[in-house]
């Protein structure tokens, strides 16, 4: 029960929470909310805090529900795209007889601090442009590295469901990393 | 009998060899595509690569914003509330 403690959290791991959230969640404001949340959390349950963990290891497990818990309200509100929009940007990908319609080409490999920059702006870029579903379900996959099948009954989706909406949002996120620049120049 | 998958078929089997263990027949179609394919070998690398970038860049947390000094403040003031102070 330290008022310190508290404050010390927002001051200390406020940042990191709030990036952590927002790479999830693609939203400032839901990403506040989630920080705002956690901590209140963390402040309600400060005496099971027992410090074996880091306050930053504890404080992010705690976000972790919390992010969960939000993107199942996102989730709970739009409907699974069974296939319609998604599949169409799939098809465009691929020939009738299912053969690539382009070659991919080669990423590069980005050294500098520059690159690096520039490759996590496109990151970002391209996971925000996920249609909402699909950019949840890549980011616990991806990001958060959360088993599928986890992430299934988190977000009350069936298996099969997963595996297709991870399976475009992959798709979608290498042609728009090849596309930003990411390909190695002139590479065949 | 179908044995060898199509380019299409084969990202969707690499994507789904990211995420659990396939069953063995899929596992051998998929070597077998790979083997063959270039573009889908390369399809395959990416993923993975891509998953090496997600982990990577969440471990960085220097580049990104942190929250905008409004939030922090109406996040403190929650917690004051909570605080009763």
């Amino acid at each position: 029960m330290d008022t310190r403690d508290a404050h010390t959290w927002l001051a200390d791991h406020g940042d990191y929470l709030f990036r952590v959230a927002r790479r999830q969640l693609h939203s400032d404001e839901l990403a506040e909310d989630a920080v705002q949340e956690t901590l209140l959390a963390a402040l309600a349950a400060q005496a099971r805090y027992t410090g074996d963990a880091s306050p930053r290891t504890w404080l992010t497990g705690i976000l972790k529900h919390k992010i969960v818990d939000q993107i199942r309200r996102q989730v709970r509100e739009v409907e699974i795209p069974r296939d319609a929009d998604g599949e169409e940007a799939v098809d465009s990908l691929f020939k009738q007889d299912g053969h690539w319609a382009e070659p991919l080409r080669p990423w590069g490999n980005p050294q500098t601090e520059a690159e690096l920059g520039q490759l996590r702006r496109v990151l970002d870029e391209c996971a925000d442009r996920l249609k909402p579903v699909m950019a949840q379900v890549f980011s616990l996959r991806e990001v958060a590295g959360m088993e599928t099948e986890e992430i299934c009954k988190e977000l009350d989706i069936t298996p099969t469901n997963c595996w297709v909406l991870l399976h475009r949002a992959r798709l979608f996120m290498r042609q728009c990393l090849e596309l930003n620049g990411f390909a190695k120049a002139g590479a065949a | 009998m179908k044995w060898m998958p199509t380019c299409r078929e084969t990202t969707a089997l690499a994507s789904r060899a990211m995420d659990e263990r396939l069953p063995l027949s899929s596992r051998m179609a998929l070597r077998l595509h790979l083997a063959i394919c270039e573009n889908c070998a390369r399809f395959n690398r990416q993923l993975q690569e891509m998953r090496h970038l997600f982990r990577e860049e969440t471990a960085a947390d220097d580049a990104a914003a942190g929250l905008a000094p409004e939030a922090r403040r109406r996040i403190a003031s929650e917690l004051h509330k909570k605080l009763g102070s």
